[in-house]
């Protein structure tokens, strides 16, 4: 019974990670919460569910063209209407009220598109699952572990590594400072779009694959992963890590006590205990509150 | 005419809240995503009152406004001292949160059921049951509404509010309790929109959960957004445009399913169009220019 809460709390962690840091990426970068990044998350799973069920293209060429319209969706918004903003040097304030509408927007075309009705990208009978140390784990639950801590793991390695994440890391401590550098910070900020984006899209299609899809299911996920990157700290991937498998281990152990329904109010209630305790986060620097 | 005046009361409603939410939003700078959840406190209050204890409107009125100024400070006081982005998230909790509670726990709220047969508001021996007679109603409680915001925003204590806004560390450094003063002004918006839950319920008779979700929230900050934030018109325009507006879309005959869609789309388009355009809205005074 505990082996599998635990094993279930790794997995829902696992997903959470994933939208944390695709989240936290372009938060950090861009300093403005971007809600529309989870119609993103959606889309990806409906950009699959589009070509794989409904114009009959095999899954391993489905999910690449998904992955990519959604690194795709997460750049146009940011040409369109963020961009545009930045230039008129709008507040954080404007952009995130921009996002909401975006969100909006498009979460709806997405139900008008498809219907509100739940849709699926599994194929085939429901196998049982393995048992791993008493507990039972289907092989696709393995598949989506592993890809999460994979990507993660390259995105962290990039950060730290390349060129253009060095790039990014320079313009979220001081775009200005950046740009006096030589670095093209509206390039970078296209480029932290499509990555985040991106792992947004392929975290969609995971959850896609083990409980399918609603045109709503992104916001929730979303603000789990929000409440990921708070609990760790904004700007530390594995504080951000931390903060995912506490969170799925809370809310999968509180499952065993009181009804699962109650999971979303787990999570924010957590979220307001560290909100009031520790703001910044297990692993995060102390935010400053004010700059002159 | 009764399709009038329907319309004419949900404009009534509206305008409470984002009249409440523009406190917040345009008076103080503090973006909430909690309105609907407040909105619903009221209206669960009202609903739960009169059902339990029969208890006089009234007093049920009054005690919903109690209920979620009260909720309003809990809230408030963790979530206000932390900067902005994080206020904003803490709101969106306590939205997901109140929302829950109405959905989950059955045997108090009825959950997804909802609860049917609240009773019309009985005032001084007067049954309120007619449109006109809640249209009156509302209104006396719309203009109340608008003459207390006006009240505190012309007040010196809305003076810091507007300080508040604009330069936080400057309030700061004149001595206010920044934080305070926003807990304050936060219990405020929430008590008002409370009364347009009482209202909400006792018009409608029935509430569910679905009438307070995050969605509603969002449209109530488009509705302050669009009408203008930081002036007293414009969430009362806000009101009118963003609720008549899609009626007309009724009138196309487009299918029902396709209009609730297309209703938030509508809305959406105009929120993303006016922060790119003419981020005061309307007639609005404040453009989030911090």
């Amino acid at each position: 019974m505990i082996n599998q809460l635990l094993l279930n709390a790794l997995f829902a962690g696992c997903i959470y990670i994933l939208i944390a840091v695709s989240f936290s990426l372009i938060y950090h970068i861009t300093r403005f919460f971007h809600f529309a990044h989870a119609v993103v998350f959606t889309s990806g799973a409906y950009f699959t569910y589009l070509f794989h069920k409904l114009l009959g293209l095999p899954v391993c060429i489905a999910i690449p063209i998904a992955i990519g319209l959604a690194a795709l969706l997460g750049c146009g918004m940011e040409v369109s209407v963020y961009k545009p903003l930045r230039k008129k040097n709008a507040s954080p304030m404007v952009l995130l009220l921009a996002s909401l509408g975006l969100y909006i927007v498009l979460q709806n075309t997405i139900s008008m598109v498809f219907g509100d009705d739940t849709k699926s990208i599994r194929s085939g009978v429901v196998k049982e699952g393995l048992l791993v140390f008493g507990a039972r784990i289907t092989p696709i639950q393995i598949v989506i572990i592993c890809t999460s801590i994979v990507l993660v793991v390259l995105v962290a390695l990039w950060l730290k590594k390349s060129k253009m994440g060095k790039a990014m890391r320079a313009v979220a401590n001081d775009a200005e400072l950046a740009e006096i550098s030589g670095i093209d910070s509206h390039n970078v900020i296209l480029w932290t779009f499509a990555i985040g984006s991106g792992l947004a899209g392929v975290a969609g299609i995971l959850v896609a694959l083990d409980v399918d899809m609603t045109p709503t299911m992104g916001m929730n996920v979303l603000m789990m992963g929000v409440v990921a990157v708070i609990i760790g700290g904004v700007g530390s991937i594995p504080g951000v890590a931390l903060g995912a498998l506490l969170l799925g281990l809370a809310q999968h152990l509180g499952v065993w006590k009181i009804s699962s329904q109650w999971q979303d109010a787990i999570a924010f209630i957590i979220l307001f205990v560290f909100l009031l305790v520790r703001p910044q986060g297990f692993l995060g620097r102390k935010v400053k509150k004010v700059s002159v | 005419m009764t399709y009038l005046l329907h319309i004419l009361i949900y404009i009534g409603i509206f305008s409470i809240l984002s009249i409440s939410l523009n406190l917040l939003v345009g008076y103080t700078g503090i973006l909430s995503i909690a309105h609907a959840a407040f909105y619903g406190v009221g209206a669960y209050a009202v609903a739960l009152m009169a059902l339990q204890f029969h208890s006089p409107f009234l007093v049920n009125l009054v005690l919903a406004v109690i209920a979620s100024g009260v909720l309003g400070a809990l809230v408030g006081i963790p979530s206000l001292r932390i900067k902005d982005d994080y206020f904003i998230i803490a709101t969106f909790a306590f939205q997901v949160i109140v929302f829950s509670i109405l959905n989950n726990w059955v045997s108090f709220t009825g959950g997804p059921m909802g609860l049917p047969g609240i009773p019309q508001p009985v005032i001084f021996g007067i049954r309120v049951s007619s449109h006109v007679g809640f249209l009156i109603l509302i209104v006396i409680l719309c203009v109340f509404t608008f003459w207390f915001s006006g009240r505190v925003v012309k007040s010196p204590f809305g003076r810091v509010l507007r300080a508040i806004r604009e330069d936080e560390v400057f309030a700061q450094s004149f001595g206010k309790n920044v934080a305070g003063f926003k807990v304050k002004v936060f219990m405020m918006g929430a008590g008002l929109a409370a009364i347009a839950g009482v209202m909400y319920a006792t018009y409608i008779s029935f509430i569910d959960p679905t009438s307070f979700t995050v969605m509603e929230s969002i449209f109530i900050i488009s509705i302050v957004i669009i009408g203008g934030a930081g002036s007293l018109w414009g969430p009362v325009l806000g009101a009118v445009v963003l609720v008549a507006l899609p009626e007309l879309l009724r009138f196309i005959g487009l299918p029902n399913a396709v209009a609730a869609n297309i209703r938030q789309m509508l809305y959406g388009g105009l929120l993303v169009a006016f922060m790119l355009w003419r981020p005061r809205g309307f007639v609005g005074k404040y453009g989030f220019n911090k």
